[in-house]
């Protein structure tokens, strides 16, 4: 019986594009007022997952139920329940920001006693003010992104699914977006797919690892970080990776796991006692050490590896 | 009713779009030189060293003679005209059913009249509805010209000059020739149906552009269902096409062009845009691309070009009643004066409404599927095969 905790509920969801499995029976359940990451590496199957959620793809088979509502059948009032950001805001270079906001509000059905005053209040909420009567087409993509942001919001929905929202953003405007969608926490249900790990750590109260189509592990980032990893990540650096034997650093009793990327080692350790053994083995091709907590970027490596 | 939005919202930013001004500003620019070379060529045509376009199609018109002398008959042009013989009573009645345009009596005593030096009155009845009558007054003026020579020449010849008789003709004044009527008229029916061609582009922005420049995936995460979404977009051009057109009648008239019922007219040409924004949406949905798009429109409005045209062309021959399916044909009827029935102008309305549903009903199919919109694009021959087996294509939004 679908439980009243879950807003959305992902049933066997499977999507091919001719030959290609985007989606394998995939399933996943997200709480009300939760704030999901969805990571995976590209063609992982994120973005077709959150399109049928969103009621703009159809699946093959399989169900989605938003608040009790299936994508199959109530496709409308599931749409007016979620506020999409696609990766790109693509948004429409010709009309003004102001005027752009209030087509999609008349399109969301906002009443329009509403619309002037919610326009101003996400306008302001998007540092945006300033700018309101220009057009799209003179914003940069940061400009761009807050304005689909605040479109994304303008019905205020009770759903918000960001695809890749700080994407090609620089740091500032990236952290600004974060700290926005930090603020929404805990009021909506948000599904954010993200590339960026640091953000999923530090944003998601959850955070499903898609690959293949098929959600291959899901928890709290703290969760998981520790389910996957030991304590301590040790990083080596070398001259020439080939020279080392990684069996023998997987014969230590310390070492959980050991991922080899280029000429960087990384290696999974339950404790510190068998450091300086590992480093005797890489001899003098080391070029730098460094020890580190796991981050979920480990897990995510460790996991689609 | 969210498909009002979309259609206020484009017409209102295209109206806006410097793009658009100016391709409209282009557009009048292009009517007015078409009126100006129009003009040009028909002032010449209509001056004594202008080319003849009387028109050498056998039988172009029909016209039944009462002439028990023969003395008519024989002169009248047969390639240009078909003549039977028929009296008076028959030839009326031919004239009222539309079956002939015209009937010449000559008096049975005409060549007595000859003889005795005395005036043979010719009567001339013409169908005023048919705008071929031009060409029976004018080949009966012209026949009896001939006569009144041939025979003033043969009294010449027998040196009587003063038994010269003039067959006399009352004919009415037609005004315009018929080359200038029918050039005048197609001239007007083709600048009427042209704005229609011109919005192509708008329609292609409009659906393609959604794709290319990837906001339909915004747009297709609105509470508004996909038919909605086409009904809006192409309620939007139609709005643009009616308002050129009112322009293009005001700029017409105002240049001297009459229009014997302007508001038919105008109803008559709004509406043929439906189907043919119909077709090029049906294109639209199905593109990938402007190029792609630009390509499929050149080619289908050829083909809606000749479903204009050429019922209308063979009106003017033949009068098949099958012509009326095109509104160009309707239209030329209006501008030529001529009295139609009133159910005869459900002919072509039928015919774009059937066309419209048709076309708009494609347009909403391919619009709803996935793979055309995000990969991979299914065949031409996948889809038609669908279509005919009335397969349940699979809705997607």
């Amino acid at each position: 019986m679908y439980s009243n905790d879950f807003i959305i509920k992902i049933d066997s969801l499977n999507k091919s594009f001719g030959k290609i499995k985007a989606l394998d029976n995939l399933n996943l359940e997200i709480k009300r007022g939760e704030l999901l990451g969805i990571i995976g590496p590209n063609g992982a199957g994120k973005t077709t997952a959150i399109r049928i959620t969103s009621c703009i793809l159809q699946p093959d088979s399989g169900n989605v139920l938003v608040d009790d509502m299936s994508i199959h059948r109530d496709q409308i009032k599931i749409k007016s329940m979620i506020g999409y950001l696609p990766e790109e805001p693509n948004l429409y270079e010709r009309f003004k920001a102001r005027d752009l906001l209030r087509y999609f509000a008349e399109l969301y059905g906002v009443p329009k006693n509403r619309i002037d005053d919610r326009i101003n209040e996400l306008l302001k909420l998007v540092n945006m003010s300033n700018r309101a009567d220009d057009r799209i087409n003179t914003f940069s993509k940061g400009l761009r992104q807050r304005i689909g942001i605040a479109r994304a919001l303008i019905h205020d929905p009770k759903i918000i699914i960001f695809d890749e929202p700080t994407m090609g953003l620089d740091p500032a405007t990236a952290h600004n977006i974060r700290e926005f969608i930090r603020g929404l926490k805990g009021e909506k249900t948000i599904i954010l797919c993200t590339h960026y790990m640091d953000e999923a750590d530090s944003l998601c109260d959850r955070v499903a690892i898609l690959n293949q189509g098929k959600i291959i592990d899901m928890g709290t980032p703290e969760y998981l970080k520790s389910k996957i990893h030991g304590d301590i990540i040790l990083e080596l650096k070398v001259e020439n990776p080939n020279n080392i034997d990684a069996n023998l650093i997987k014969d230590f009793d310390s070492v959980e796991d050991v991922y080899i990327k280029g000429n960087l080692f990384i290696i999974s350790l339950k404790s510190k006692n068998d450091i300086k053994s590992i480093i005797n083995v890489f001899n003098n091709d080391i070029l730098s050490v460094n020890t580190k907590e796991p981050t979920l970027e480990d897990v995510f490596i460790h996991t689609i590896k | 009713m969210k498909f009002t939005t979309i259609t206020r919202w484009e017409f209102k930013e295209t109206l806006k779009s410097k793009k658009f001004l100016i391709i409209f500003c282009l557009q009048l620019s292009m009517l007015f030189l078409m009126i100006f070379v129009f003009n040009a060529f028909a002032a010449n045509i209509q001056s004594d060293n202008g080319v003849s376009l009387t028109p050498s199609l056998s039988g172009f018109a029909s016209l039944d003679i009462d002439d028990q002398g023969h003395l008519f008959t024989k002169y009248i042009n047969p390639s240009l005209i078909n003549i039977q013989s028929s009296n008076y009573n028959t030839a009326l009645q031919n004239l009222n059913n539309g079956e002939i345009t015209g009937f010449v009596q000559v008096p049975a005593d005409s060549l007595n009249s000859i003889k005795n030096i005395d005036t043979i009155n010719v009567k001339l009845y013409l169908d005023y509805s048919d705008p071929k009558r031009s060409v029976i007054s004018d080949e009966v003026n012209s026949t009896t010209n001939i006569l009144a020579t041939s025979i003033s020449n043969s009294w010449i010849d027998s040196l009587i000059p003063q038994n010269t008789t003039q067959i006399v003709v009352n004919q009415q004044s037609t005004g315009q020739s018929l080359q200038i009527q029918l050039l005048t008229n197609a001239m007007l029916a083709i600048l009427l149906f042209l704005p229609l061609f011109f919005f192509g582009n708008l329609i292609i922005d409009s659906v393609v552009g959604e794709k290319e420049k990837k906001t339909g995936e915004i747009l297709m995460a609105m509470p508004i269902s996909p038919s909605q979404i086409i009904l809006g977009k192409i309620l939007a051009v139609e709005a643009i096409i009616a308002l050129q057109i009112v322009l293009w009648m005001i700029i017409l008239i105002t240049m001297g062009f009459k229009f014997a019922n302007p508001i038919l007219i105008y109803i008559l040409v709004t509406i043929t845009a439906l189907p043919i924004i119909g077709v090029t949406t049906i294109i639209s949905a199905y593109s990938k691309n402007y190029k792609e798009a630009g390509i499929g429109i050149t080619l289908s409005y050829i083909a809606v070009v000749g479903v204009l045209i050429i019922p209308a062309l063979t009106y003017l021959s033949v009068k098949p009643l099958a012509a009326n399916i095109s509104p160009m044909t309707m239209v030329m009827r209006i501008l030529s004066g001529e009295t139609i029935p009133f159910w005869q102008y459900f002919i072509p309305i039928a015919f774009i409404l059937l066309v419209s549903i048709i076309t708009y009903w494609i347009s909403i199919k391919l619009f709803e599927r996935d793979d055309i919109f995000f990969g991979p694009r299914p065949g031409l021959i996948r889809l038609f095969l669908e279509l005919i087996s009335f397969k349940k294509i699979k809705k997607i939004r």
